[in-house]
């Protein structure tokens, strides 16, 4: 099939003023019309008789529009000779071409990847490029990002139109869902943890049991822990946590037993270096280690000599404490 | 993926504005609508604290991954930036990340284990943010710590009692961000609760888990459950190659809480420790997130979601503008 190219030639339309001419006569006219010239390329691949008969087509539409444009009246006469309509046409497009590139550079500020899309996403610090609005709102739904279509079947966020469809879910719907969650899932909140390989005990629902691991990794079932006291330790407010208060006081008794023995009766503690008795983290046992290991390096000193040091010292406790084991004889 | 909030207020009670429809083709649903959205903006208004005070819910998922810390800690701020006091919990007993999120993980120094052993009081162990004041964080055990199970859920009913009658008053919410699967931890997480946000993403394996929890969850007595379905992507979902939002309602029969759509900025968010609901200027996330935390304070649902871009049409698209 041969491609035909039809190309017009405008060069041609740069017609002279004096040949449109209101008095121009019929034959100027066809020799200007008929130096529009439409140039039929047909290709020299298939040239055959259906081409031929094509070209007959072509030659005949040609001469047909040839003898149109001879017996249309003149169209450019009418304009009086002057070149307003083109400059018209010509502004037009200038102005169109303008339009289109200024709304190309605002829209381009709009796509992903751009430096204001950056800025606007808190991609980019726009603290500095002073382009930046604080956030005003307090309304998620009503915001300069948020906004509702006039037939509210459509929303547009963050520069993006969405359309809106409803939700169709009724009450008999989630009752429906519910009964069938209720038949297939028919559970029991577990109230006991046990460990594997511990026995269930008696009065206890054995769906409620929960078997844990003895290598879980943060899960354990053995609590050294008494509930009330845990409870209450929960409810606390004011003064000092339970626990501390206890080490504490357990620190306090030890010393006032160690007063005792020794008769140390100018022993007080102050409070400004009583923080060295404070317990490191959870160390009860080691700190009454160090309290029962202080008190018999006490009592053997104490046994051994009395020095004035020693007493004056309100720091006795510790010094005591660090004595070298070597004085002791047992050792 | 976001909806307008409807004017109708609240309750699942009420009944629907639309009727079902059964044969529903919801990824992209071609029918005209028969009845137009007669949705309403709420102007210039606060969010009004709907149901007894303190709220005390459970974010859950069942499947993990799906999104239940962040919605935990966006819904939380966004709560606390609506003028509401806010405790989150954070009862992944082993893996806790809820710390991380809001950028707080330096100043855990005592949990809820020092409080149950009496080495520091509960207001200690309440990390209060900087940024909204009324704002507080609650880790239930430092990660290598473990916890005695035996009275793990009643330590946090006990907890629950004691914010209730704390001297400041009793906060609003109560966020307790619940671990992945149905292990003891959940079972922690779930004893206190009223009510639950039940988190999933548009994806088989997530819609299972989630129907198994909301069954336990049913069975345990919570009645008041909602979902929010995450990382939704709406180009995805007109290619047919995810389901759409009402598609999981279908298939979950649950209320809508919130729609996140997929968002990079999520990520981000995570690794800065900067919630995206506190981003200036806000993302579509972080919108959906607020708009979300809205809706639990109203006990509010969805009316309409979003199925699909619009394209987009205007008098120069003919000239390929």
């Amino acid at each position: 099939m041969a491609a035909s190219v039809w190309v017009f030639h405008p060069r041609l339309l740069s017609i002279p003023p004096s040949c449109i001419s209101s008095s121009s006569s019929s034959n100027h006219r066809i020799h200007i019309r008929t130096r529009i010239r439409i140039i039929c390329g047909i290709s020299n691949s298939g040239i055959s008789k259906g081409t031929q008969q094509l070209k007959q087509q072509f030659m005949n539409s040609i001469s047909k529009f040839r003898h149109q444009l001879v017996t249309s009246p003149p169209i450019l006469p009418l304009m009086n000779g002057s070149k307003l309509p083109i400059w018209v046409c010509v502004a037009v497009v200038v102005l169109v071409a303008a339009f289109r590139v200024v709304l190309s550079i605002t829209r381009r500020k709009e796509r992903p990847g751009s430096v204001a899309d950056l800025v606007r996403r808190g991609q980019l610090r726009s603290d500095r490029r002073g382009i930046s609005r604080p956030l005003k709102y307090e309304d998620p739904f009503n915001n300069p990002l948020v906004k509702v279509g006039k037939t509210n079947s459509t929303v547009e966020m963050c520069g993006k139109v969405y359309r809106l469809a409803p939700v169709t879910l009724t009450q008999e719907q989630q009752t429906i869902h519910q009964k069938r969650r209720s038949r297939a899932y028919q559970w029991k909140r577990p109230t006991i943890f046990l460990k594997e390989g511990d026995s269930v005990p008696p009065d206890v629902d054995p769906d409620t049991v929960r078997w844990i691991p003895a290598n879980h990794p943060f899960a354990t079932t053995a609590t050294d822990l008494d509930e009330d006291l845990a409870q209450n330790n929960v409810h606390q407010k004011h003064g000092v946590p339970f626990r501390i208060q206890a080490e504490h006081e357990a620190l306090q008794r030890k010393l006032e037993a160690l007063q005792n023995e020794q008769k140390l009766n100018k022993l007080v503690i102050d409070p400004t270096s009583a923080k060295e008795f404070e317990r490191p983290f959870n160390s009860n046992a080691r700190l009454n280690d160090h309290v029962e290991k202080s008190s018999s390096n006490n009592q053997h000193q104490a046994s051994d000599s009395h020095s004035p040091k020693l007493d004056s010292s309100p720091n006795h406790f510790q010094i005591a404490s660090s004595s070298p084991p070597e004085e002791d004889p047992s050792l | 993926m976001l909806s307008t909030h409807f004017l109708s207020g609240a309750t699942n009670a009420k009944p629907p504005l639309f009727p079902a429809t059964t044969a529903f083709s919801p990824l992209i649903d071609p029918r005209p609508k028969p009845y137009p959205i007669t949705a309403l903006l709420q102007w210039n208004r606060k969010p009004q604290l709907s149901g007894e005070t303190p709220r005390v819910v459970v974010v859950t998922s069942g499947k993990g991954g799906v999104g239940k810390t962040t919605t935990t800690a966006n819904m939380g701020l966004s709560l606390a930036r609506l003028g509401f006091s806010v405790v989150a919990i954070d009862a992944d007993v082993g893996l806790r990340n809820l710390d991380l999120l809001l950028g707080l993980e330096n100043r855990v120094n005592y949990t809820v284990v020092e409080v149950l052993n009496g080495d520091c009081r509960l207001d200690q162990a309440l990390v209060r943010d900087k940024r909204w004041s009324n704002f507080e964080l609650l880790c239930i055990s430092k990660p290598r710590s473990k916890l005695p199970l035996g009275f793990g859920g009643k330590a946090l009913i006990w907890l629950v009692d004691a914010l209730k009658s704390r001297s400041e008053g009793s906060p609003d919410f109560i966020l307790i961000d619940c671990p992945a699967g149905i292990d003891a931890g959940f079972i922690t997480a779930i004893t206190p609760a009223n009510e639950a946000v039940l988190i999933t993403t548009p994806d088989i394996t997530s819609l299972r888990d989630a129907d198994r929890v909301t069954g336990l969850l049913e069975c345990d007595g919570i009645r008041d459950i909602k979902m929010i379905v995450n990382r939704v992507r709406t180009d995805m979902i007109k290619g047919e190659d995810m389901m759409s939002v009402l598609d999981v309602q279908e298939m979950l029969g649950l209320p809508l809480l919130g729609v996140i759509p997929e968002d990079t900025e999520v990520i981000r968010s995570t690794n800065r420790g900067y919630p995206l609901v506190l981003n200036k200027p806000p993302t579509l996330a972080g919108l959906a997130f607020e708009q979300a935390a809205w809706r639990l304070v109203e006990q509010d649902s969805m009316q309409a979601v979003v199925v699909e871009e619009e394209p987009k049409r205007g008098f120069f698209s003919f000239f390929g503008g």
